[in-house]
C-alpha cells in the first residue's frame, strides 16, 4: 500500500505533455523498414544484439524527414534520448546524441514515458533492490542514498519488494542471454531518465502538479442548466470584450519583434555568454540590478519605451538623475510612491496615503504633482476611503505626463548620452570544451539573500541621503516615514521653532508646507470639507490633527524667495506656533502612534514614548540654520541624521547638538526595494 | 494421546489459511513478475500474438490469484480468531498483499494501452513495431508461473472466468477499496523483516555478466551489416539491411 499525501490541496495531476505524443509518432516513423532508420548489430562478447542505430544515422534521418539542418535535427534527436524513447548503448549516463558512430537503440514501449503515470518509487526500489541482489556493491552513491531512503520510507512493504525483486530477478533469468541483456539495458535506460543522476538535467521536469486532470474527459458531465448558463454568461463576456483588427495585433506583434529581437537570448547571442550555457556568470554581474556602468543592450531597451526604462532599475535612476537635473522629480516620486501603496502591506495604507496627500497633493505641497482638476478631485474624494488603487487615476495621469513629456526629453538630454557613451559591450567568450567542463565544476551558490538584502538596503540609504530633487527647502527626514523619507520634504523650519531637534511628532513633518489643509482623513472625521479650512483658527474642540496646520499661514510656503522676508515671517510667527505647537502636542501623542506604525522597524509601542516636546523659544542658531534652508540646491549633506522617534536619548542628544549643523541620515527603510520590484 | 493429537490436528488446521495465503502471495508475486516482463515486450518487435495470449494466462492466474487471496485475508482479519502472531502476520501479508495488487494494477494500465496503440490484426501494423533488439519471440517466461500450484484446492476457486482486461482494472481497484473499507490495518505498523541491503538471491554467478560490463563494449568493425543480423529466424524480417 502506497502511503499518498493528501495536502497536496488537490494537486496531483501531471500536467499535458503534448511532447511525448509528437516524439512517439516520430519513433514510430523511424522503424518502418524502407523509410526508416538503419540498424545493426551491436556485437557483444557474448552475444549480438540487433537493431543498433548509430548517432549519425539518426540525425540524418531527421535533418531529412523535417529538412532542417545538421544543428536543429541533433536538438531533436537530443531530445529523443532526453525523453527516453532512443537510450545510448555507450556511456549510457549522459543522455545526449553524439552525432558519430556512437551506438543507440530504441526504447520498448512498456518503458515509454506516459504522461498519465509518473515513475513510481515502488518500481524505482524494486529496481534498486534488483540490482543489489544480482552483484553487491555494484550500485552509485546516488543511489544508495535513494535506496536507504527508500527502504525507511516503504519500510512496511519492503518485504515486498524483496519479494518482487527477487521473483523479477529468476523469470528474468529464464529469457535467453540476448533477451535479458537488452531488458537489462532498457530498464536501466528507464531509470536514468526518470531518477537522473544528481547533477544533471532531467527532460521530464515539470514543475508543478495541475489541480484538475488534464484527461478527464469534459464531455460526460451532465448538461444540466448551470452548465448552459455557465457557458451563456462566457460567450457573453467574450462578445463583451474589446476587440482589435488582426491585422492591427499582428502588426504590433511583428514590430514587437523585430525591435526586441536582439534582445531575446534564445534567439540571440546573449554577451558575453549565456551563463545557463556556458556556467560563467559575468552576464549576471554586468547585468545587476544597481550596477554602475550598464551594458550597450541594456541601455538600448531602454530606448524602447518608457515602461522598459522604468522597470529597469538602472534606468529608473538614470531617469531620476535627469529629472533632478531639471527640477521635476516629483512626478517620479510620486509614481513610486503609489506603486509602493499598491504593492505594499494593508496596515499602513491608511497612513501612507496620508501621507502622500500631504507631500504631493495637497495644494501648497512641496511636492506638489500637476494633474487636473478632475482627477484632483475624484482622488481626494478617494482618499477618505482609502485603499490600494485610490491613487490609480492620478498615477496613470503622471504616468503619461511623464512619457509623453520628460522621456522625450530624457532620450535626448546629455544625462542619457553621457550613458550611452559609457555603456560597455563585452566581448563574447568562447570557450573550449575543457573550459566549459572547469566551469562546471566551479559552479559556486550565489550569495545569501541576506547579503543582498543588506546591500539594497545600504543602497537605499545611500540614495535617500542624497536627499529628493525637487524640494525646495532644506529637508529633514523622520523614521517613521521610512518609505517616504526620499520624497517627502519636511521643513526644518517648523522644528526649529518649537524646541530643538527632537525627534518630531510624525504630524509636525509638514506643517508650513502641507499647507493648511489637514488630510482628508481628519477631514472625515470632521465632516468639514478641507478647502475650509485653510486659514481657521483653531478652535480648541476641533478634532484636527494638525491644529498648527492652520495657523501657519500660506505665506510661509516656501518657494526660492529671499531669504530674509522668511526670516522675518517666521520669527514673527514664532509665538503664534509655539501656541498652536502646545495645542498640537496634546493631540500629538496620538498622532505619532498613527504615523509612527507606518516605519516597520520603528517600535509599535510609539504612542507613550512621544515625549512632551519642551517649549523652549527660538534658541540662537536657529536663525542661522533658516537661512541654510531656502537653498535651490538641495543637496542634503549626507551626515544628517534621523533620529527614531522612540530614542529618548537621541533627544537629549539632540539639544546638544543643535549647535552642530551636520546631521546625519540612518534611513532604515525597505521603500525601494518595493518600488524596483513594481516597477 | 488423542487429545494432544487433536490439539495439534486443530494447530494445524488454525494456520493453514495463514499458510496458504503466505504462499498465495508468494504465487501472486511471482506472476506480477511474469507479467512486467511479457507486458515489455508488448509493442516492441518482438511482440506477437502468443506473447499476447501468454499474457493472458497469466492475468488470469494472477487474477484467481488475487481474488482468493482477497476473501481469505479479509475473512481472516474480520472474522477469524487469531493470536496475537498470526494477526500480526495476517496484517503483513495484508500490506503485501495490496501494494502487489497496486503494481498490478499499474502493469495493467500499461498493458492495455500498449495494446491499443500496438494492434496486432494486420500484417502491416507489424511495420510499426519499435525495433528494440529483442529475439523473435519474448515468450517462455510464462512457464514458470504455470509451474507454481495454486495453494488451494481448485473448487474452492470461485472466482470465475478472468474478465477482460479494463473490466479487470476497475475490478482491482474496487477490490482495493473493499479491502481498505473493511479491514482497518495500519499499515506502518508493519515491518520489514527483511535487512536493507538483501544478499543475493543465490550464490551462482553463471555467466551472468552485469550490464554495466557489457555497455562499455564497442562494437566491433561497426557497419558490418550482416544478412541475417542475428542468429534468431523471425528477426530477419525486421532489420534493417543496408
Amino acid at each position: 500500500m502506497t502511503i499518498r499525501n493528501v495536502r497536496d490541496h488537490g494537486q496531483r495531476y501531471r500536467p499535458r505533455m503534448a511532447c511525448l505524443k509528437k516524439v512517439e509518432a516520430l519513433v514510430l516513423e523511424m522503424q518502418d523498414p524502407k523509410s526508416g532508420v538503419k540498424s545493426q548489430t551491436q556485437r557483444l562478447v557474448i552475444t549480438t544484439i540487433p537493431h543498433a542505430i548509430t548517432g549519425e544515422d539518426i540525425v540524418a534521418w531527421v535533418a531529412n524527414r523535417f529538412n532542417i539542418d545538421a544543428r536543429e535535427a541533433q536538438s531533436i534527436a537530443t531530445l529523443m534520448v532526453a525523453f527516453g524513447y532512443i537510450y545510448p548503448l555507450q556511456d549510457h549516463k549522459r543522455l545526449i546524441i553524439k552525432a558519430d558512430t556512437s551506438l543507440y537503440r530504441f526504447q520498448t514501449p512498456y518503458f515509454w514515458p506516459a504522461q498519465q503515470w509518473p515513475a513510481e518509487d515502488t518500481d524505482y526500489a524494486i529496481y534498486l533492490a534488483k540490482r543489489n541482489i544480482r552483484k553487491k556493491g555494484v550500485l552509485e552513491l546516488y543511489e544508495q542514498e535513494h535506496y536507504n531512503n527508500l527502504h525507511k520510507w516503504m519500510n512496511h512493504k519492503w518485504d515486498f519488494i524483496v519479494m518482487q525483486a527477487k521473483e523479477q530477478y529468476r523469470a528474468g533469468k529464464e529469457r535467453k542471454k540476448p533477451d535479458r541483456v537488452v531488458f537489462d539495458c532498457q530498464e536501466r535506460a528507464y531509470w536514468v531518465v526518470h531518477r537522473p543522476p544528481p547533477g544533471t538535467i532531467s527532460a521530464m521536469d515539470y514543475g508543478l502538479e495541475r489541480l484538475t486532470d488534464p484527461n478527464a474527459d469534459e464531455v460526460k458531465k451532465k448538461k444540466t442548466m448551470d452548465y448552459y448558463r455557465r457557458i451563456v454568461i462566457f460567450t457573453q463576456q467574450c462578445i463583451m470584450r474589446s476587440r482589435v483588427k488582426s491585422s492591427v495585433s499582428l502588426g504590433a506583434i511583428v514590430k514587437y519583434i523585430t525591435t526586441c529581437k536582439n534582445h531575446d537570448p534564445f534567439l540571440a547571442m546573449c554577451l558575453p555568454s549565456n551563463p545557463w550555457l556556458t556556467d560563467d556568470t559575468t552576464y549576471w554581474e554586468l547585468n545587476m540590478p544597481n550596477v554602475e556602468i550598464p551594458t550597450k543592450m541594456r541601455v538600448e531597451r531602454w530606448t524602447f519605451g518608457f515602461r522598459e526604462l522604468l522597470s529597469d532599475p538602472r534606468g529608473r535612476a538614470d531617469f531620476r538623475l535627469f529629472l533632478k537635473k531639471e527640477f521635476s522629480g516629483e512626478n517620479l516620486a510620486f509614481w513610486e510612491t503609489c506603486e509602493d501603496l499598491k504593492w505594499g502591506a494593508a496596515a499602513t495604507m491608511k497612513d501612507k496615503a496620508q501621507q502622500i496627500y500631504k507631500t504631493f497633493l495637497a495644494p501648497g505641497a512641496p511636492r506638489w504633482i500637476n494633474i487636473d482638476g478632475k482627477t484632483m478631485d475624484i482622488t481626494v474624494k478617494g482618499l477618505v476611503h482609502p485603499h490600494r488603487y485610490v491613487l490609480d487615476a492620478a498615477q496613470t495621469h503622471i504616468y503619461m505626463l511623464m512619457k509623453k513629456d520628460s522621456f522625450g526629453r530624457y532620450m535626448k538630454s546629455t544625462v542619457f548620452k553621457e550613458t550611452q557613451k559609457k555603456a560597455i559591450s563585452p566581448e563574447e567568450h568562447k570557450f573550449s570544451d575543457a573550459q566549459l567542463e572547469q566551469n562546471a565544476k566551479k559552479r559556486k551558490p550565489n550569495l545569501s539573500p541576506i547579503v543582498l538584502r543588506q546591500r539594497e538596503e545600504e543602497e537605499k540609504a545611500r540614495l535617500a541621503a542624497s536627499g529628493p530633487m525637487d524640494i525646495t527647502q532644506l529637508c529633514k527626514f523622520t523614521a517613521p516615514v521610512p518609505h517616504l523619507a526620499v520624497y517627502t520634504g519636511i521643513c526644518e523650519a517648523q522644528l526649529s521653532h518649537g524646541r530643538e531637534r527632537q525627534p518630531p511628532s510624525p504630524g509636525f513633518p509638514t506643517l508650513p508646507n502641507s499647507a493648511a489643509c489637514p488630510s482628508p482623513i481628519s477631514v472625515a472625521i470632521d465632516s468639514t470639507p478641507a478647502s475650509e479650512r485653510k486659514f481657521e483658527g483653531q478652535g480648541g474642540s476641533a478634532a484636527a490633527q494638525f491644529p498648527s496646520i492652520a495657523e501657519v499661514p500660506l505665506e510661509t510656503r516656501v518657494s526660492a524667495s529671499a531669504r530674509g522676508p522668511d526670516e522675518s515671517q517666521l520669527a514673527s510667527q514664532k509665538s503664534r506656533v509655539a501656541l498652536s505647537l502646545s495645542r498640537f502636542l496634546r493631540r500629538g501623542c496620538g498622532n505619532a502612534s498613527v504615523l509612527a506604525s507606518l516605519s516597520p522597524k520603528c517600535h509599535s509601542a510609539m504612542g507613550g514614548r512621544v515625549q512632551p516636546l519642551s517649549r523652549e523659544p527660538l534658541s540662537q542658531p536657529q536663525p542661522k540654520r533658516i537661512a541654510n534652508f531656502f537653498q535651490i540646491k538641495v543637496d542634503i549633506p549626507p551626515e544628517c541624521r534621523i533620529y527614531p522617534i522612540d530614542s529618548e536619548d537621541e533627544e537629549n542628544e539632540c539639544t546638544s547638538r543643535v549647535r552642530g549643523t551636520v546631521k546625519e541620515i540612518i534611513c532604515p527603510w525597505e521603500s525601494i526595494t518595493k518600488q524596483d520590484q513594481a516597477g | 494421546m488423542n487429545r494432544w493429537r487433536r490439539s495439534v490436528g486443530e494447530i494445524q488446521a488454525r494456520r493453514r489459511p495463514l499458510l496458504e495465503c503466505q504462499r498465495a502471495q508468494a504465487a501472486f508475486v511471482k506472476g506480477t513478475a511474469c507479467l512486467q516482463l511479457q507486458a515489455a515486450c508488448l509493442g516492441s518487435n518482438s511482440d506477437c500474438s502468443r506473447l499476447r495470449e501468454e499474457l493472458d494466462e497469466t492475468r488470469a492466474l494472477a487474477h484467481s490469484l488475487s481474488t482468493g487471496l482477497q476473501k481469505r485475508l479479509t475473512t481472516m482479519l474480520t472474522q477469524g480468531e487469531l493470536l496475537q502472531e498470526e494477526r500480526a502476520e495476517a496484517e503483513r501479508l495484508w500490506v503485501l498483499f495490496l501494494s502487489g495488487l497496486e503494481i498490478f494494477q499499474q502493469d495493467l494500465q500499461k498493458v492495455i494501452l500498449l495494446q491499443e496503440l500496438f494492434p496486432l490484426k494486420q500484417p502491416r501494423d507489424r511495420r510499426s513495431l519499435v525495433n528494440t533488439g529483442g529475439s523473435g519471440d519474448g515468450t517462455g517466461v510464462t512457464g514458470r508461473v504455470t509451474m507454481s500450484q495454486m495453494p488451494w484446492p481448485k473448487t474452492q476457486d470461485q472466482g470465475g472466468p478472468c474478465p477482460d482486461l479494463s473490466t479487470q482494472i476497475s475490478q482491482l481497484e474496487s477490490m482495493a477499496q473493499e479491502m481498505l473499507r473493511k479491514v482497518n490495518v495500519p499499515f506502518w505498523s508493519v515491518e520489514a523483516t527483511q535487512e536493507a541491503w538483501a544478499d543475493s538471491v543465490d550464490t551462482e554467478q553463471d555467466d551472468d555478466e552485469p550490464v554495466e560490463e557489457m555497455s562499455v563494449e564497442n562494437v566491433a568493425a561497426g557497419p558490418q551489416r550482416l544478412s541475417g543480423c542475428c542468429h534468431y529466424p523471425g528477426c530477419r524480417v525486421l532489420c534493417l539491411l543496408n
